[in-house]
Protein backbone atom coordinates (compact mmCIF):
# COMPACT_ATOMS: atom_id res chain seq x y z
CA UNK A 1 0.00 0.00 0.00
CA UNK A 2 2.42 2.29 1.04
CA UNK A 3 4.63 1.57 -2.63
CA UNK A 4 1.24 2.45 -4.00
CA UNK A 5 0.89 5.69 -2.99
CA UNK A 6 4.71 6.43 -3.41
CA UNK A 7 4.34 5.50 -6.63
CA UNK A 8 0.67 7.31 -7.51
CA UNK A 9 2.76 10.41 -5.85
CA UNK A 10 5.88 10.27 -8.39
CA UNK A 11 2.83 9.59 -11.06
CA UNK A 12 1.16 12.77 -10.07
CA UNK A 13 4.24 15.46 -9.90
CA UNK A 14 6.03 14.02 -12.98
CA UNK A 15 2.08 15.16 -14.75
CA UNK A 16 2.58 18.87 -13.28
CA UNK A 17 5.94 18.88 -13.69
CA UNK A 18 5.07 18.06 -17.73
CA UNK A 19 2.28 20.76 -16.95
CA UNK A 20 4.67 22.98 -15.62
CA UNK A 21 6.70 22.36 -19.04
CA UNK A 22 4.76 23.26 -21.34
CA UNK A 23 3.58 26.24 -19.39
CA UNK A 24 6.96 27.61 -20.28
CA UNK A 25 7.81 26.63 -23.78
CA UNK A 26 8.17 28.83 -26.48
CA UNK A 27 5.57 28.92 -29.26
CA UNK A 28 5.38 30.78 -32.16
CA UNK A 29 4.02 34.42 -31.87
CA UNK A 30 1.07 34.00 -33.40
CA UNK A 31 -0.17 31.16 -31.14
CA UNK A 32 1.87 32.80 -28.04
CA UNK A 33 -1.76 34.56 -26.87
CA UNK A 34 -3.91 31.63 -27.38
CA UNK A 35 -1.35 29.50 -24.71
CA UNK A 36 -3.68 26.89 -23.07
CA UNK A 37 -3.32 26.71 -19.33
CA UNK A 38 -1.47 23.16 -18.99
CA UNK A 39 -0.43 23.58 -15.72
CA UNK A 40 -4.03 25.00 -14.06
CA UNK A 41 -5.52 22.41 -16.32
CA UNK A 42 -3.27 19.62 -15.05
CA UNK A 43 -3.92 20.47 -11.20
CA UNK A 44 -7.80 21.05 -12.21
CA UNK A 45 -7.76 16.95 -13.07
CA UNK A 46 -6.03 16.62 -9.97
CA UNK A 47 -8.11 18.63 -7.56
CA UNK A 48 -10.80 16.64 -9.55
CA UNK A 49 -9.99 13.21 -8.63
CA UNK A 50 -7.98 13.12 -5.73
CA UNK A 51 -9.74 16.21 -3.91
CA UNK A 52 -8.01 15.16 -0.01
CA UNK A 53 -4.82 15.10 -1.57
CA UNK A 54 -4.30 17.82 -4.16
CA UNK A 55 -6.03 20.63 -3.14
CA UNK A 56 -5.48 24.30 -2.30
CA UNK A 57 -2.29 24.06 -0.91
CA UNK A 58 -0.23 22.20 -3.60
CA UNK A 59 -2.16 24.58 -6.14
CA UNK A 60 -0.70 27.87 -4.35
CA UNK A 61 2.89 26.09 -4.00
CA UNK A 62 2.61 25.43 -8.28
CA UNK A 63 1.14 29.05 -8.18
CA UNK A 64 4.39 30.74 -6.37
CA UNK A 65 6.69 28.31 -9.00
CA UNK A 66 4.91 29.59 -12.03
CA UNK A 67 5.21 33.27 -11.18
CA UNK A 68 9.23 32.76 -10.23
CA UNK A 69 9.44 30.95 -13.86
CA UNK A 70 7.57 33.81 -15.59
CA UNK A 71 9.30 36.39 -13.46
CA UNK A 72 6.77 37.94 -12.54
CA UNK A 73 5.70 39.46 -9.48
CA UNK A 74 5.03 36.35 -6.72
CA UNK A 75 2.11 35.98 -5.44
CA UNK A 76 0.33 36.89 -8.67
CA UNK A 77 -0.70 33.52 -10.23
CA UNK A 78 -0.44 31.82 -6.51
CA UNK A 79 -3.48 33.62 -5.54
CA UNK A 80 -5.40 33.05 -8.72
CA UNK A 81 -4.88 29.06 -8.73
CA UNK A 82 -5.91 28.61 -5.13
CA UNK A 83 -9.08 30.46 -5.85
CA UNK A 84 -9.91 28.32 -9.06
CA UNK A 85 -9.06 24.95 -7.15
CA UNK A 86 -11.04 25.83 -4.30
CA UNK A 87 -14.01 25.98 -6.71
CA UNK A 88 -13.07 22.71 -8.19
CA UNK A 89 -12.70 21.30 -4.38
CA UNK A 90 -15.97 22.75 -3.63
CA UNK A 91 -17.87 20.93 -6.36
CA UNK A 92 -15.58 18.08 -7.57
CA UNK A 93 -18.08 15.59 -6.98
CA UNK A 94 -20.91 17.51 -9.50
CA UNK A 95 -17.94 18.43 -11.93
CA UNK A 96 -17.05 14.51 -11.80
CA UNK A 97 -20.39 13.44 -12.79
CA UNK A 98 -21.11 16.32 -15.50
CA UNK A 99 -20.98 15.51 -19.49
CA UNK A 100 -17.91 15.65 -20.98
CA UNK A 101 -19.32 18.82 -22.85
CA UNK A 102 -20.34 20.79 -19.70
CA UNK A 103 -17.20 19.90 -17.42
CA UNK A 104 -14.83 21.66 -20.54
CA UNK A 105 -17.10 24.27 -20.50
CA UNK A 106 -16.79 24.70 -16.64
CA UNK A 107 -13.29 24.47 -16.83
CA UNK A 108 -13.17 27.01 -19.68
CA UNK A 109 -15.14 29.34 -17.01
CA UNK A 110 -12.63 28.40 -14.60
CA UNK A 111 -9.62 29.31 -16.71
CA UNK A 112 -10.73 32.66 -17.79
CA UNK A 113 -11.50 33.28 -13.67
CA UNK A 114 -7.98 32.42 -13.35
CA UNK A 115 -7.25 35.23 -16.08
CA UNK A 116 -8.98 37.77 -14.63
CA UNK A 117 -7.81 37.66 -11.07
CA UNK A 118 -4.26 37.60 -12.53
CA UNK A 119 -5.21 40.50 -14.75
CA UNK A 120 -6.73 42.28 -12.10
CA UNK A 121 -4.11 41.86 -9.57
CA UNK A 122 -1.51 43.04 -12.27
CA UNK A 123 -3.22 45.52 -12.92
CA UNK A 124 -3.43 46.68 -9.37
CA UNK A 125 0.67 46.34 -9.28
CA UNK A 126 1.80 48.01 -12.74
CA UNK A 127 -1.47 49.18 -14.30
CA UNK A 128 -1.82 46.51 -16.82
CA UNK A 129 -4.07 47.11 -20.04
CA UNK A 130 -6.88 45.39 -20.48
CA UNK A 131 -6.86 43.49 -24.08
CA UNK A 132 -9.96 41.00 -24.78
CA UNK A 133 -6.82 38.91 -25.87
CA UNK A 134 -7.07 37.07 -22.11
CA UNK A 135 -10.20 35.36 -23.31
CA UNK A 136 -7.70 33.77 -25.90
CA UNK A 137 -6.74 31.08 -23.29
CA UNK A 138 -9.97 29.69 -22.04
CA UNK A 139 -11.25 28.90 -25.29
CA UNK A 140 -8.17 26.81 -26.14
CA UNK A 141 -8.35 25.08 -22.83
CA UNK A 142 -11.82 24.36 -23.89
CA UNK A 143 -10.49 22.48 -26.98
CA UNK A 144 -7.47 21.01 -24.63
CA UNK A 145 -9.79 20.34 -21.80
CA UNK A 146 -11.47 16.61 -23.52
CA UNK A 147 -7.84 15.55 -24.42
CA UNK A 148 -5.73 16.40 -21.07
CA UNK A 149 -9.00 14.98 -18.97
CA UNK A 150 -8.73 11.63 -21.72
CA UNK A 151 -4.93 11.39 -20.90
CA UNK A 152 -4.82 11.82 -17.50
CA UNK A 153 -7.63 9.76 -16.28
CA UNK A 154 -5.55 6.72 -18.73
CA UNK A 155 -2.65 7.51 -16.47
CA UNK A 156 -4.67 7.68 -13.63
CA UNK A 157 -6.14 4.03 -13.63
CA UNK A 158 -2.74 2.54 -15.06
CA UNK A 159 -0.54 4.03 -12.11
CA UNK A 160 -3.90 2.93 -9.98
CA UNK A 161 -3.40 6.16 -8.52
CA UNK A 162 -6.04 6.69 -5.63
CA UNK B 1 -10.13 5.21 0.35
CA UNK B 2 -12.62 7.56 -0.99
CA UNK B 3 -13.62 9.51 1.37
CA UNK B 4 -16.71 11.22 0.52
CA UNK B 5 -16.66 14.06 3.41
CA UNK B 6 -13.31 15.53 3.25
CA UNK B 7 -11.59 15.13 6.48
CA UNK B 8 -8.95 17.16 7.96
CA UNK B 9 -8.49 21.14 7.64
CA UNK B 10 -11.47 22.65 6.00
CA UNK B 11 -11.53 24.23 2.58
CA UNK B 12 -12.13 27.58 3.50
CA UNK B 13 -9.21 27.24 6.12
CA UNK B 14 -6.97 26.67 3.29
CA UNK B 15 -8.39 29.00 0.98
CA UNK B 16 -8.05 31.46 3.53
CA UNK B 17 -4.51 30.26 4.40
CA UNK B 18 -3.76 30.40 0.53
CA UNK B 19 -5.34 34.04 0.12
CA UNK B 20 -3.47 34.99 3.13
CA UNK B 21 0.29 33.77 2.23
CA UNK B 22 -0.02 35.09 -1.21
CA UNK B 23 -0.93 38.51 -0.16
CA UNK B 24 2.02 38.86 2.09
CA UNK B 25 4.15 37.33 -1.02
CA UNK B 26 2.47 40.28 -2.78
CA UNK B 27 2.87 43.05 -0.42
CA UNK B 28 6.42 41.99 1.01
CA UNK B 29 8.11 41.07 -3.06
CA UNK B 30 10.52 43.43 -2.99
CA UNK B 31 12.17 41.89 0.15
CA UNK B 32 11.60 38.70 -0.76
CA UNK B 33 14.12 38.74 -3.80
CA UNK B 34 16.85 36.84 -2.32
CA UNK B 35 14.48 34.03 -1.45
CA UNK B 36 13.27 34.21 -5.02
CA UNK B 37 16.69 34.01 -6.47
CA UNK B 38 17.46 31.01 -4.88
CA UNK B 39 14.37 29.66 -6.07
CA UNK B 40 14.64 30.04 -9.74
CA UNK B 41 17.93 28.83 -9.72
CA UNK B 42 16.39 26.04 -8.17
CA UNK B 43 14.05 26.13 -11.31
CA UNK B 44 16.36 27.04 -13.82
CA UNK B 45 16.60 23.44 -15.16
CA UNK B 46 12.89 23.80 -16.01
CA UNK B 47 13.48 26.63 -18.41
CA UNK B 48 16.79 24.89 -19.92
CA UNK B 49 14.42 21.86 -20.54
CA UNK B 50 11.43 23.94 -21.92
CA UNK B 51 14.44 25.70 -24.48
CA UNK B 52 15.26 22.41 -25.48
CA UNK B 53 12.46 22.11 -28.49
CA UNK B 54 13.48 25.42 -29.60
CA UNK B 55 17.18 25.01 -29.48
CA UNK B 56 16.37 21.57 -31.36
CA UNK B 57 14.65 23.25 -34.41
CA UNK B 58 17.50 25.92 -33.99
CA UNK B 59 19.84 22.70 -34.72
CA UNK B 60 18.35 21.29 -37.45
CA UNK B 61 17.37 24.08 -39.06
CA UNK B 62 21.68 24.80 -39.50
CA UNK B 63 22.50 21.29 -40.02
CA UNK B 64 19.81 20.84 -42.85
CA UNK B 65 20.97 24.10 -44.57
CA UNK B 66 22.14 23.65 -48.19
CA UNK B 67 25.67 23.91 -49.36
CA UNK B 68 24.36 26.78 -51.62
CA UNK B 69 22.91 28.39 -48.52
CA UNK B 70 26.20 28.32 -46.48
CA UNK B 71 28.26 29.28 -49.47
CA UNK B 72 26.00 32.82 -49.97
CA UNK B 73 25.84 33.26 -46.23
CA UNK B 74 29.50 32.50 -46.29
CA UNK B 75 30.21 35.34 -49.38
CA UNK B 76 27.87 37.59 -47.31
CA UNK B 77 29.81 37.63 -44.14
CA UNK B 78 33.16 37.84 -46.14
CA UNK B 79 32.04 40.70 -48.07
CA UNK B 80 30.51 42.37 -44.73
CA UNK B 81 33.57 41.53 -42.17
CA UNK B 82 35.86 43.36 -45.59
CA UNK B 83 33.70 46.19 -44.80
CA UNK B 84 33.58 46.26 -41.04
CA UNK B 85 37.59 46.01 -41.15
CA UNK B 86 37.95 48.93 -42.66
CA UNK B 87 35.44 50.91 -40.95
CA UNK B 88 37.55 49.60 -38.15
CA UNK B 89 40.92 50.78 -39.18
CA UNK B 90 39.61 54.43 -39.21
CA UNK B 91 38.26 53.69 -36.23
CA UNK B 92 41.62 52.72 -34.58
CA UNK B 93 42.75 55.99 -35.95
CA UNK B 94 39.76 57.70 -34.73
CA UNK B 95 40.60 56.46 -31.12
CA UNK B 96 43.91 57.04 -30.86
CA UNK B 97 43.24 60.71 -31.84
CA UNK B 98 40.61 60.78 -29.51
CA UNK B 99 42.67 59.80 -26.12
CA UNK B 100 45.17 62.16 -27.29
CA UNK B 101 42.79 64.90 -27.19
CA UNK B 102 41.62 63.35 -24.25
CA UNK B 103 44.89 63.68 -22.28
CA UNK B 104 45.13 67.00 -23.38
CA UNK B 105 42.27 67.81 -21.84
CA UNK B 106 42.94 66.25 -19.04
CA UNK B 107 39.94 63.77 -19.11
CA UNK B 108 39.78 60.00 -18.08
CA UNK B 109 40.10 57.84 -21.01
CA UNK B 110 37.13 55.55 -22.08
CA UNK B 111 37.83 52.15 -21.08
CA UNK B 112 37.19 49.10 -22.78
CA UNK B 113 34.61 47.32 -20.90
CA UNK B 114 34.22 43.62 -20.27
CA UNK B 115 31.96 41.82 -22.47
CA UNK B 116 29.98 38.71 -22.75
CA UNK B 117 27.97 37.19 -25.56
CA UNK B 118 24.36 35.44 -24.27
CA UNK B 119 21.87 33.52 -26.11
CA UNK B 120 17.99 34.26 -25.50
CA UNK B 121 16.15 31.09 -23.93
CA UNK B 122 12.88 30.33 -25.50
CA UNK B 123 11.21 30.64 -22.77
CA UNK B 124 7.34 32.34 -21.68
CA UNK B 125 6.93 35.19 -19.47
CA UNK B 126 4.64 37.46 -17.84
CA UNK B 127 2.65 38.52 -20.33
CA UNK B 128 2.39 42.05 -19.21
CA UNK B 129 6.14 42.91 -19.03
CA UNK B 130 8.32 42.89 -21.67
CA UNK B 131 11.50 40.29 -20.43
CA UNK B 132 13.64 37.81 -22.22
CA UNK B 133 15.92 35.42 -20.37
CA UNK B 134 19.39 34.78 -20.93
CA UNK B 135 21.48 31.43 -20.69
CA UNK B 136 24.04 33.25 -18.44
CA UNK B 137 23.65 33.94 -14.58
CA UNK B 138 25.48 34.73 -11.52
CA UNK B 139 27.60 32.42 -12.17
CA UNK B 140 28.64 33.79 -14.99
CA UNK B 141 29.08 37.53 -12.89
CA UNK B 142 25.52 38.84 -14.33
CA UNK B 143 24.42 41.64 -11.92
CA UNK B 144 20.91 43.22 -11.20
CA UNK B 145 20.83 46.51 -13.18
CA UNK B 146 23.31 45.43 -15.74
CA UNK B 147 23.22 47.17 -19.11
CA UNK B 148 22.22 44.57 -22.26
CA UNK B 149 22.96 45.60 -25.89
CA UNK B 150 22.58 43.96 -29.03
CA UNK B 151 24.60 44.72 -32.62
CA UNK B 152 21.72 47.12 -33.58
CA UNK B 153 21.66 49.38 -30.05
CA UNK B 154 20.48 48.96 -26.67
CA UNK B 155 18.32 46.56 -25.39
CA UNK B 156 17.65 46.60 -21.81
CA UNK B 157 18.59 45.64 -18.57
CA UNK B 158 19.25 43.06 -16.13
CA UNK B 159 16.32 42.60 -13.32
CA UNK B 160 16.51 39.22 -12.22
CA UNK B 161 19.62 36.87 -11.71
CA UNK B 162 19.77 33.51 -10.72
CA UNK B 163 22.47 31.15 -10.87
CA UNK B 164 22.17 29.40 -14.26
CA UNK B 165 19.90 32.52 -15.89
CA UNK B 166 19.04 35.97 -16.10
CA UNK B 167 16.15 38.05 -16.91
CA UNK B 168 16.42 41.09 -18.88
CA UNK B 169 13.64 43.77 -19.26
CA UNK B 170 13.39 45.58 -22.73
CA UNK B 171 13.38 49.24 -23.14
CA UNK B 172 9.73 48.89 -24.71
CA UNK B 173 8.51 47.61 -21.16
CA UNK B 174 6.40 49.91 -19.13
CA UNK B 175 7.87 50.35 -16.46
CA UNK B 176 11.29 51.26 -18.21
CA UNK B 177 13.18 54.60 -18.48
CA UNK B 178 16.37 55.14 -20.11
CA UNK B 179 18.12 58.59 -19.76
CA UNK B 180 19.31 59.62 -23.92
CA UNK B 181 20.21 62.59 -25.59
CA UNK B 182 19.94 63.33 -29.73
CA UNK B 183 23.41 63.11 -31.10
CA UNK B 184 22.33 66.21 -33.56
CA UNK B 185 22.02 68.62 -30.53
CA UNK B 186 23.20 66.94 -27.10
CA UNK B 187 19.87 67.96 -26.06
CA UNK B 188 18.87 65.26 -23.25
CA UNK B 189 15.78 63.58 -22.39
CA UNK B 190 13.84 60.65 -20.93
CA UNK B 191 12.84 57.72 -23.36
CA UNK B 192 10.25 55.36 -21.72
CA UNK B 193 8.85 51.98 -22.60
CA UNK B 194 4.95 52.16 -23.71
CA UNK B 195 4.21 48.57 -23.77
CA UNK B 196 4.58 48.21 -27.55
CA UNK B 197 7.15 46.21 -28.75
CA UNK B 198 8.43 48.23 -31.59
CA UNK B 199 7.91 52.02 -30.01
CA UNK B 200 9.06 53.97 -26.86
CA UNK B 201 8.31 57.52 -26.14
CA UNK B 202 9.88 60.33 -25.72
CA UNK B 203 8.75 62.13 -22.25
CA UNK B 204 8.57 65.96 -21.08
CA UNK B 205 9.48 67.28 -24.50
CA UNK B 206 8.99 71.10 -24.81
CA UNK B 207 7.56 72.22 -27.72
CA UNK B 208 10.52 74.56 -28.56
CA UNK B 209 12.51 71.71 -28.40
CA UNK B 210 14.63 71.39 -31.55
CA UNK B 211 12.98 67.14 -32.14
CA UNK B 212 12.66 66.18 -35.40
CA UNK B 213 11.67 62.75 -37.09
CA UNK B 214 14.60 60.90 -38.25
CA UNK B 215 16.79 62.14 -35.34
CA UNK B 216 18.92 59.54 -33.54
CA UNK B 217 18.99 58.97 -29.70
CA UNK B 218 21.79 57.34 -28.12
CA UNK B 219 22.29 56.46 -24.18
CA UNK B 220 23.71 59.90 -22.83
CA UNK B 221 25.04 57.67 -19.08
CA UNK B 222 23.34 60.20 -16.84
CA UNK B 223 21.51 57.47 -14.84
CA UNK B 224 24.66 56.04 -14.17
CA UNK B 225 23.17 52.43 -15.21
CA UNK B 226 23.66 52.63 -18.87
CA UNK B 227 27.28 53.47 -20.53
CA UNK B 228 27.17 56.38 -22.64
CA UNK B 229 26.79 56.74 -26.59
CA UNK B 230 25.01 53.46 -27.63
CA UNK B 231 22.47 54.40 -30.05
CA UNK B 232 18.44 54.05 -28.59
CA UNK B 233 15.60 54.40 -30.97
CA UNK B 234 15.26 56.58 -34.00
CA UNK B 235 12.74 59.19 -33.65
CA UNK B 236 9.69 58.38 -35.97
CA UNK B 237 7.45 60.66 -34.92
CA UNK B 238 7.03 64.52 -33.72
CA UNK B 239 3.11 65.88 -32.88
CA UNK B 240 3.03 69.08 -31.51
CA UNK B 241 -0.51 69.79 -30.09
CA UNK B 242 -1.52 73.45 -29.11
CA UNK B 243 -3.75 71.85 -26.25
CA UNK B 244 -1.29 69.46 -24.93
CA UNK B 245 1.41 71.29 -22.65
CA UNK B 246 4.29 68.89 -24.17
CA UNK B 247 4.91 67.67 -27.52
CA UNK B 248 4.19 63.93 -28.22
CA UNK B 249 7.28 62.25 -29.46
CA UNK B 250 7.31 58.32 -30.76
CA UNK B 251 10.60 56.91 -31.18
CA UNK B 252 11.43 53.12 -32.98
CA UNK B 253 14.30 51.07 -30.63
CA UNK B 254 16.80 50.48 -33.07
CA UNK B 255 17.38 46.92 -31.74
CA UNK B 256 15.24 44.24 -32.89
CA UNK B 257 13.53 43.69 -29.56
CA UNK B 258 10.84 41.52 -30.93
CA UNK B 259 13.11 39.08 -32.23
CA UNK B 260 16.30 39.21 -30.44
CA UNK B 261 18.77 36.12 -30.45
CA UNK B 262 22.02 36.81 -29.06
CA UNK B 263 22.94 39.76 -26.56
CA UNK B 264 26.44 41.13 -25.49
CA UNK B 265 25.80 41.63 -21.65
CA UNK B 266 28.60 44.72 -20.79
CA UNK B 267 30.65 45.01 -17.54
CA UNK B 268 30.93 48.75 -17.56
CA UNK B 269 34.00 49.15 -15.65
CA UNK B 270 33.31 50.96 -12.05
CA UNK B 271 35.87 53.44 -12.34
CA UNK B 272 36.06 54.20 -15.84
CA UNK B 273 32.28 54.92 -16.26
CA UNK B 274 32.16 56.99 -13.18
CA UNK B 275 34.51 59.69 -14.26
CA UNK B 276 32.85 59.47 -17.63
CA UNK B 277 29.13 59.78 -16.15
CA UNK B 278 30.42 62.39 -13.57
CA UNK B 279 32.05 64.08 -16.91
CA UNK B 280 28.89 64.19 -19.11
CA UNK B 281 27.18 65.27 -15.87
CA UNK B 282 29.48 67.99 -16.19
CA UNK B 283 28.94 68.33 -19.81
CA UNK B 284 25.31 68.40 -19.54
CA UNK B 285 25.40 71.33 -16.83
CA UNK B 286 27.60 73.42 -19.38
CA UNK B 287 25.35 72.86 -21.95
CA UNK B 288 22.52 73.92 -19.80
CA UNK B 289 24.31 77.27 -18.71
CA UNK B 290 25.06 78.54 -21.86
CA UNK B 291 22.65 77.22 -24.01
CA UNK B 292 24.15 75.81 -27.02
CA UNK B 293 26.75 73.14 -27.38
CA UNK B 294 29.08 75.34 -29.78
CA UNK B 295 29.30 78.29 -26.72
CA UNK B 296 30.49 75.65 -24.41
CA UNK B 297 33.14 74.37 -26.62
CA UNK B 298 34.39 77.76 -27.36
CA UNK B 299 34.81 77.87 -23.24
CA UNK B 300 36.46 75.29 -23.29
CA UNK B 301 38.86 75.94 -25.72
CA UNK B 302 41.20 78.46 -24.01
CA UNK B 303 41.16 75.96 -21.11
CA UNK B 304 42.58 73.27 -22.78
CA UNK B 305 45.18 75.41 -24.58
CA UNK B 306 45.96 76.78 -21.24
CA UNK B 307 46.27 73.10 -19.86
CA UNK B 308 48.56 71.99 -22.80
CA UNK B 309 50.64 74.90 -22.44
CA UNK B 310 51.10 74.21 -18.83
CA UNK B 311 52.38 71.02 -19.96
CA UNK B 312 54.34 72.40 -22.19
CA UNK B 313 56.46 74.99 -19.72
CA UNK B 314 60.13 74.87 -20.64
CA UNK B 315 58.69 76.34 -24.14
CA UNK B 316 56.62 78.80 -22.46
CA UNK B 317 58.94 81.64 -21.53
CA UNK B 318 60.50 81.63 -24.81
CA UNK B 319 57.74 81.77 -26.47
CA UNK B 320 56.74 84.90 -23.99
CA UNK B 321 60.38 86.42 -24.61
CA UNK B 322 59.85 86.03 -28.23
CA UNK B 323 56.10 87.73 -28.55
Amino acid sequence: MSIHVANGRLVVWFTIFVGLLFQIMPLPELVEHARPDWLLLVMIYWAMALPHRYNILTAWLLGVMLDVLLGATLGIRALAMSLVIYVVVLHFQRLRNFPMWQQSLLVACLVGMYHLVVFWVEFVAIEAEFSLSIILPSLSSLIIWPWAFWFLRRIRRHYKVR
Amino acid sequence: MKPIFVRGISNQFRLTLAIMMSVVLLVANERLEPYRQSLASFLSPIQYLANVPGAVLDWSAESLATRNMLAKQNKDLLRQQLLMSERLQRFEHLRQENDRLRALLGSPLHMDSRKVVAEVMEVASDPFHHYVVVNHGAGSGVFVGQPVVDAQGIVGQVVQVNELTARVLLISDESHGIPVRITRNDVRLVAKGIGRIDEIELQYVAKSTDIEAGDLIVSSGLGKRFPEGYPVARITDVTREDGQSYAKVRAKPLAALDRVRYLLLIWPDIDATKNREDDAANAASINGHEGSQTSSDSNEAPKSTSEASNEVTPTKPEQESQS
